[in-house]
């Protein structure tokens, strides 16, 4: 009974998403073509996010992968990371609102019509004092192949 | 019931809930006055080792123990483990140990790498979600508990980097009671980072 009293309002801090995507807007593209998805990302204040290419090999990168579709996802290119002092490392992070962009081609393969791109952003957050547990956030971003 | 009895009942709540910073030192320092029988048993879990010796948190009864949980991906994490690697070389002798608990999902094959690297001089298990639900979901690293040597929690627990004196204060004040408990001779240890590091760098789980 005493160690969840003692943990509650922690808790409860820990539950709240660091991190949110803005749900995207479809992506209109022809047999062929290409077009690119700004994804925009948006960390609570007070928190960051490991950068792409964090400083130390332990860090947990930011990642954003997509998963086999209609679009075949041709470069991911991350915003420059700010640097912030965590006790006397300089870390490479993300903070406040940002895009990440992707530069989707579509396949051979894809038919015309309505279709889904899935994908998965991979963070880990923390502020000056404690981190949070790696979580996984699902994109879905709707198609249009004419 | 009475309005009378709510309203007490929800003034123990509010109390209970404004102990819960972890960081408190108003709150430390009560925790500290606490007899035995008003503070909680730590929960007792069983996990291996860096090692892959087999340890349960009860093999520590007799001693104070800082219990850490941490994970090699948290940066204030890392602030704190030079102090405890210090805690663990000035009061081991005197009864005290440091137990540190990775959360690492990846674990072994990233945690030892890090125990090599850093040279640290404690325990170090590898924990699961069992563990994890049993002390409160630890959500946040680092989380930090003081147990006194009757096994039971003593002070709050420290959500969060805390100061290096705090924890300081909190090991002499425990070191200085006297021992209630019988002592248990835990399972004999060898800090991973003087192994050979053929050892470390096994991939076994």
């Amino acid at each position: 009974m005493c160690l969840p009293l003692f943990c509650a309002p922690l808790y409860c801090q820990a539950q709240q998403n660091k991190l949110s995507v803005r749900p995207p807007d479809a992506m209109t593209l022809k047999r062929g073509g290409t077009a690119v998805e700004n994804l925009r990302v948006e960390v609570l204040s007070g928190f960051h996010v490991n950068s792409d290419k964090p400083k130390d090999e332990f860090l947990i990168p930011l990642k954003l992968t997509w998963a086999a579709g209609p679009l075949e996802a041709k470069s991911i290119t991350y915003p420059k990371p700010e640097e912030v002092k965590v006790g006397a490392d300089l870390l490479n992070v993300f903070t406040g609102t940002f895009n990440i962009q992707t530069e989707f081609k579509t396949s051979g393969a894809a038919q015309p019509g309505n279709a889904t791109m899935t994908g998965k952003l991979r963070y880990q957050a923390c502020n000056n004092e404690m981190c949070f547990r790696p979580a996984t956030i699902e994109i879905k971003v709707p198609v249009v192949i004419e | 019931m009475s309005l009378k009895v709510l309203a007490i009942l929800a003034v123990a709540a509010a109390l209970a809930l404004c102990s819960c910073s972890g960081t408190s030192s108003a709150a430390n320092s009560s925790a500290a006055g606490q007899q035995s029988a008003d503070r909680k048993a730590a929960p007792d879990f069983t996990l291996k080792d860096a090692n892959g010796q087999t340890v349960k948190l009860s093999d520590y009864r007799g001693k104070v123990v800082l219990l850490n949980f941490w994970a090699t991906w948290c940066g204030p994490c890392q602030l704190e483990i030079p102090w405890f690697m210090e805690f663990e070389q000035e009061f081991k002798s005197k009864g005290f140990e440091v137990v540190g608990v990775s959360m690492d999902d990846d674990g072994w094959k990233v945690v030892k790498p890090y125990i090599a690297a850093h040279k640290l001089n404690y325990r170090i298990l590898l924990g699961d979600e069992t563990v994890s639900q049993l002390y409160g979901g630890l959500d946040a690293l680092p989380t930090t508990f003081m147990i006194a040597r009757d096994g039971k929690f003593a002070f709050s627990p420290h959500i969060g980097l805390a100061g290096k004196n705090e924890y300081l204060s909190e090991i002499e004040s425990l070191l200085s009671t006297r021992q209630s408990a019988s002592a248990q001779r835990p399972v004999p240890f060898v800090p991973a980072a003087v192994l050979r590091p053929a050892v470390l760098s096994s991939p076994a789980e």
